[in-house]
């Protein structure tokens, strides 16, 4: 049997929080676009974005998803599928010259 | 308490699995990780046509309305909250609060459908940008589509759940592998709408577009 029930699973209110820090991040995602507009980051921008979602991404695979809770077997599986997307379309990405697209 | 609401108490019971993983659980596992590769090729898609100038229409970047897809985005991950709310309440033998969260996921799914819905419809009618307008438009509605289309699934599945759960009293200990399956699914939908907003929107409109 999975051993993912030896680690307990967050609490109603915890995910409660968790949702809140979801919705905090893409508030300060949405307030980084405007800042844009008003004054060019450039790089900063993307990259602040782009962490941004990344981090959001995580937790809630990790939560949500409970893939913290599951047998590492799966987080490797997860994580292989992800990784070997994000490195096949970066090349091509990098081979189109369009990995740097901004605004 | 019913003997579904009994059984949904031991819920872990009866699995099959010579991983260490229940298979079923697996087999969704690998699904979700191969769809990684369909969405990033369809974001690939995207992104290779967004820089690209064209003779025809609008191009999805110049026309985006980045406030109404904001809240389409909360919308969205709100419904990842009440989907591992369902799946707590039922890991608890709650079936009351198990059905009442599935349903708020189906609601709230449903509701960033019809949003995505009026989304097309104001791009088509008001802005011009049809699916043949210009490679940039094709790419952008089949991404933004197959995304919708996967969560239109997801909230026929929730909805088969709840109906489920209703007609028979609550979710047995096989349902509950079932409902964990879809939860699955729907934050997986989530997580690929997070990168859509940061990757698609956020990151190509074109200052002055919202």
């Amino acid at each position: 049997m999975a051993d993912e029930h030896h680690v307990a699973h967050p609490t109603p209110a915890q995910y409660v929080k968790i949702a809140i820090g979801l919705a905090v991040l893409t508030a300060i995602e949405v307030g980084l676009f405007y800042l844009n507009d008003a004054v060019q980051l450039g790089w900063i921008n993307t990259a602040a974005l782009l962490i941004l979602a990344f981090l959001k991404f995580v937790i809630v695979v990790g939560w949500y998803m409970h893939i913290r809770y599951e047998k590492a077997a799966v987080s490797r599986f997860f994580t292989f599928g992800f990784a070997l997307a994000f490195s096949l379309y970066a090349v091509v990405l990098i081979s189109f010259g369009v990995l740097a697209v901004s605004r | 308490m019913t003997a579904a609401a009994h059984e949904a108490q031991s819920p872990h019971q009866d699995l099959h699995e010579s991983t260490g993983v229940e298979n079923r659980k697996l087999a969704m596992w690998a699904f979700l990780s191969s769809e990684f590769l369909f969405f990033g090729a369809l974001i690939t898609n995207y992104l290779l046509y967004v820089g690209r100038e064209f003779a025809s229409g609008p191009k999805p970047s110049e026309i985006y309305d980045i406030p109404f897809t904001s809240v389409s985005s909360f919308v969205l991950l709100m419904s990842s909250l009440t989907m591992v709310l369902a799946h707590n309440a039922l890991s608890r033998g709650d079936q009351g609060a198990t059905r009442t969260w599935l349903l708020a996921t189906a609601m709230l799914g449903s509701v960033f459908l019809a949003g995505q819905v009026f989304e097309f419809t104001e791009f088509i009618t008001l802005e011009n940008m049809t699916l043949a307008t210009n490679p940039s438009a094709s790419a952008f509605y089949v991404l933004t589509g197959f995304h919708g289309t996967h969560v239109a699934i997801g909230v026929i599945m929730l909805l088969s759940l709840f109906g489920l759960s209703k007609r028979m009293g609550g979710l047995t200990n096989r349902q509950f592998l079932n409902l964990e399956l879809v939860g699955l699914y729907w934050h997986f939908v989530d997580i690929i709408w997070i990168v859509i907003f940061t990757v698609v929107y956020l990151l190509t409109a074109v200052p002055g577009a919202s």
